[in-house]
């Protein structure tokens, strides 16, 4: 146990992982925009203080403007279960009810995707996947999900490379839709080959070295892990469960939900009916 | 019968049945959440937050998705797993390829379901689960969906194991049963977990199913048997048309195609001309 008089500057990545895992876990079952609201704000200042908010912003961002503008429409105008009606436009009523949903269901996505995000924007992938192997999770799993994010850089510099080379023979983007179809047909095909091949060829070099056998496999890298952040991993998770035994046996306490009275109050002129 | 082996332990019956009950709880978690939700449903959404709705869909599906990719991992053969982490990339690129193209269409399960055409129901199955994983890492919003897209998976392999890609009409009419039975399976998770859908178009469709006073999963159980046959169709016919496509040099290294005879066989292999 090295580790424990040097604290290493990044966390375990089941510790990371066991925090995103309780914050979402907590939250769904809080199930308040407020808490929401500053799980995501949490999350924002952490991204800040570790250097990633430059990226996570915009991956954030186009995830969740659309989702925000959708729920706005959806649920701002179409509310049917509504009762506090802000205005009235025929087919579309505003309702309190409405607005209320579309805020609880906007921030907790939020929080979600603010959590996810900055654990998969701060965790080292080779030590996730060495950690992970350490536990026993099928180290073919390790190997996809390294595999994946790696491969990915390198297929789209493929594709740009067989869009080339058949530009070079002719083809010509854009027309018709029969004729962009086809032009479709003349990239996918290249490279759906071409990938097939490749990972023909390295199934063969993970064969020769084993990678099928059922062993117990030794790992260069070592993860460093201390004795505060098992306890933390198992206080969160605890903390986790209790509060999603407690909001799905319904003896939540209820917290003060979305403040329709004070809304109503807010609209000009009252609310009808 | 000595008494200790030097070579190493076969995977012997006990580990394959622990993997096939693995499989078995993962279809059954799945299932028995969908009913669960489909049961309990129209008491919970209409005041306010489903929280407890919201856990058992979080838990249940991403239980079973989990349990799926645990059982099937370790029993697939290299050369199917090394296509896998080629799959979730081309699930994304190809994905790129058709928004270069303008056509409106996502195809983002094109690779789950061509690694089903070639290796197989629980190949796909796993394929599609751990496709949601690991885009998770970019786009947290897709993880709870790993359920629906794992049923894309296994159903893409049915269809195949029983000939339905031998006859080029026949693929997308099974592109079509499969998109009506995920799109039944993914509205709970949208309309629970998410509380709508994030593109805006389909947000429309919601919202005029909402506006004739349907309720909120009513509404997206529709909007998803309108717009995923439709998609799953369409990809189902691009699988087929790049299955065939391919050298059958490179389609019959796959056992699960030479043994089920999954593309029609015209056998006039010709030499390279």
């Amino acid at each position: 146990m090295p580790a424990r008089l040097n604290p290493p500057a990044a966390p375990n990545p089941l510790t990371a992982l066991a925090a995103a895992v309780a914050a979402a876990a907590i939250t769904t079952a809080v199930s308040s925009w407020a808490v929401s609201l500053a799980v995501a704000l949490a999350c924002a200042m952490l991204a800040v203080r570790s250097g990633v908010a430059g990226r996570l912003a915009p991956a954030a961002a186009v995830i969740l403007a659309p989702f925000w503008l959708s729920l706005l429409v959806m649920h701002g105008l179409f509310f049917p279960e509504g009762r506090t009606v802000l205005a009235d436009w025929g087919a579309a009523r505003v309702t309190a009810e409405g607005l209320g949903f579309a805020l609880d269901m906007g921030a907790r996505t939020a929080a979600y995707v603010m959590v996810f995000l900055l654990f998969s924007f701060t965790v080292r992938v080779p030590d996730l996947v060495a950690v992970m192997a350490a536990r026993r999770v099928p180290p073919q799993f390790g190997y996809v999900l390294a595999s994946t994010l790696t491969l990915a850089p390198a297929i789209s510099r493929k594709l740009a490379r067989i869009r080339q080379a058949q530009e070079s023979r002719g083809l010509v983007l854009g027309g018709g839709p029969l004729r962009r179809l086809a032009a479709a047909r003349l990239q996918m095909v290249p490279l759906v080959l071409s990938l097939i091949e490749d990972a023909g060829e390295r199934a063969q070099a993970l064969d020769a070295r084993g990678f099928n056998g059922s062993r117990t496999r030794t790992s260069y890298r070592d993860v460093p892990d201390t004795a505060a952040q098992r306890a933390f991993r198992a206080v969160a998770l605890l903390l986790a469960a209790a509060a999603v035994a407690l909001r799905l046996s319904g003896q939540w306490p209820e917290l003060p939900g979305f403040p329709l009275q004070g809304f109503a109050m807010l609209w000009p002129g009252g609310v009808p009916g | 019968m000595s008494q200790q082996s030097r070579t190493l332990p076969a995977p012997g019956q006990a580990a394959v049945r622990n993997r096939r009950l693995l499989e078995i709880l993962g279809a059954v978690s799945i299932a028995a959440t969908f009913i669960f939700l489909v049961l309990t449903q129209p008491a919970d959404i209409t005041n306010g937050l489903a929280g407890g709705s919201t856990l058992v869909a979080l838990g249940g599906f991403l239980l079973g998705a989990i349990l799926l990719i645990i059982g099937v991992l370790p029993t697939l053969p290299t050369s199917t797993l090394v296509l896998i982490p080629v799959a979730l990339v081309l699930n994304i690129a190809l994905g790129q390829i058709m928004g270069s193209t303008g056509l409106p269409f996502y195809f983002d399960a094109i690779g789950t379901v061509l690694i089903a055409v070639l290796a197989g129901p629980a190949a796909g199955a796993a394929t599609g689960a751990l496709s949601s994983v690991v885009w998770s890492f970019i786009n947290p919003t897709v993880l709870p969906f790993a359920a629906g897209a794992a049923l894309i998976g296994f159903l893409a392999g049915l269809a195949a194991r029983y000939g339905l890609f031998r006859r080029f009409y026949l693929a997308p009419v099974a592109g079509f049963v499969t998109g009506i039975l995920a799109g039944v399976v993914s509205a709970p998770i949208a309309a629970f977990v998410f509380g709508g859908t994030s593109g805006v178009g389909t947000g429309a469709i919601v919202s005029a199913f909402r506006a004739m006073g349907d309720t909120l999963l009513a509404a997206i159980t529709k909007q998803a048997l309108i717009s995923d046959p439709m998609d799953k169709a369409i990809v189902f016919a691009v699988v087929a048309i790049l299955a065939y496509a391919l050298p059958r040099r490179t389609t019959l290294q796959f056992a699960f195609v030479r043994r089920f005879n999954v593309l029609a066989g015209k056998k006039r292999e010709a030499p390279d001309a």
